[in-house]
């Protein structure tokens, strides 16, 4: 059983349609950066090789339904655990 | 005192168990900040003054165009280079005349921002814009506001409610910026997400039901799926952080 990544409707144009994705990594940014690896598509919201979240960029990350801020991406994750990336949106 | 044409006007939501006429009073006492006129601001203010909200003042600084009309329901073909004020103060003035509009020509600053609020109870966040949105969200910390944010892109929209220095703020979710490019959307998107919004809204004036706080609510319309995230007070956010909590 591996790390589970949902990623939201709105970012599926950079992962090839796929709403999840398998991912490898001991903490949040990991996960994050192989997930970009995964999909290169996805440069677009990266920064120094890095996919970013929130810092300069709009994407939200949630580990088992909780959000984790920037500052927590070193968080640990486990096998079994799901993540969610979502794009952040502003229109009305 | 509700007066025998608003108890008949709103006969069947007094009907609601836990609403009741006390709770229609307090609507009609309540005072409702709405920031935008357009794809939320539309939809958000209907549903709030056909409740009978007593008063509402909608600020907004654009005139109607043909592409606002797939989405901003209170703009009609007949309003075309009107100021949105004007049409959406028309509109609702028409829709039920018990209650007060208070309709504000005029972009929302840091330097007007905390006059424009005054007075009022909570502010509905139905902008187009992640800066504007931040500059409320600051005035509702800074004036102890509840602030109802909802936010759309194309058939996605997300909403979550604020209680100041009780729940996560919206600069607690968002840290970052976004491009100010024209974003797609479809008029049934902020349409869902506005009504929540109002839905939050009378809720909070009513003291019914569970509000939407420290949870971020995301609306999914090509799948049509609503996904729930938690959401937690950041202590070093930077307008809310100051605050203990209370309670």
């Amino acid at each position: 059983m591996g790390i589970k990544i949902h990623i939201d409707s709105l970012l599926s144009d950079y992962t090839n349609n796929q709403r999840t994705a398998e991912v490898k990594g001991d903490t949040v940014s990991e996960c994050l950066q192989h997930l970009a690896e995964q999909f290169p598509e996805l440069i677009p919201f990266t920064k120094e090789g890095k996919l970013l979240v929130y810092q300069d960029f709009y994407l939200g990350v949630f580990v088992n339904g909780e959000i984790v801020y920037p500052k927590e991406m070193d968080k640990p994750v486990k096998n079994g655990d799901e993540l969610s990336l979502i794009l952040m949106v502003g229109g009305g | 005192m509700l007066t025998p044409e608003e108890l008949e006007r709103y006969e069947r939501q007094i009907l609601i168990e836990g609403f009741g006429e006390e709770g229609q009073e307090k609507l009609k006492q309540a005072k409702v900040f709405v920031a935008g006129a357009g794809g939320l601001g539309s939809p958000a203010s209907i549903y709030l003054i056909a409740a009978g909200v007593g008063t509402m003042r909608i600020v907004d600084h654009d005139r109607v165009e043909l592409s606002n009309l797939n989405r901003q329901v209170l703009h009609w073909d007949e309003d075309m280079g009107k100021t949105k004020i004007d049409s959406a103060s028309d509109k609702l003035k028409r829709l039920n005349q018990n209650v007060k509009i208070e309709a504000i020509e005029e972009t929302i600053t840091e330097k007007n921002v905390s006059q424009l609020v005054a007075g009022f109870n909570l502010i509905v966040d139905a902008m187009d814009n992640l800066p504007t949105r931040y500059i409320l969200n600051k005035a509702a910390i800074e004036n102890n506001l509840p602030f109802f944010h909802g936010a759309v892109y194309g058939f996605e929209g997300r909403a979550t409610t604020i209680i100041p220095g009780e729940t996560a703020c919206l600069k607690c979710l968002y840290h970052g910026v976004l491009p100010g490019e024209k974003f797609p959307v479809i008029g049934v998107t902020p349409a869902v997400i506005a009504c929540i919004q109002a839905t939050e809204v009378i809720k909070y004036i009513v003291g019914i039901g569970e509000l939407l706080t420290n949870r971020l609510l995301i609306f999914d319309g090509l799948g049509m799926k609503f996904t729930e995230f938690k959401v937690k007070r950041d202590p070093d956010c930077e307008h809310c952080g100051h605050l203990i909590t209370r309670g």
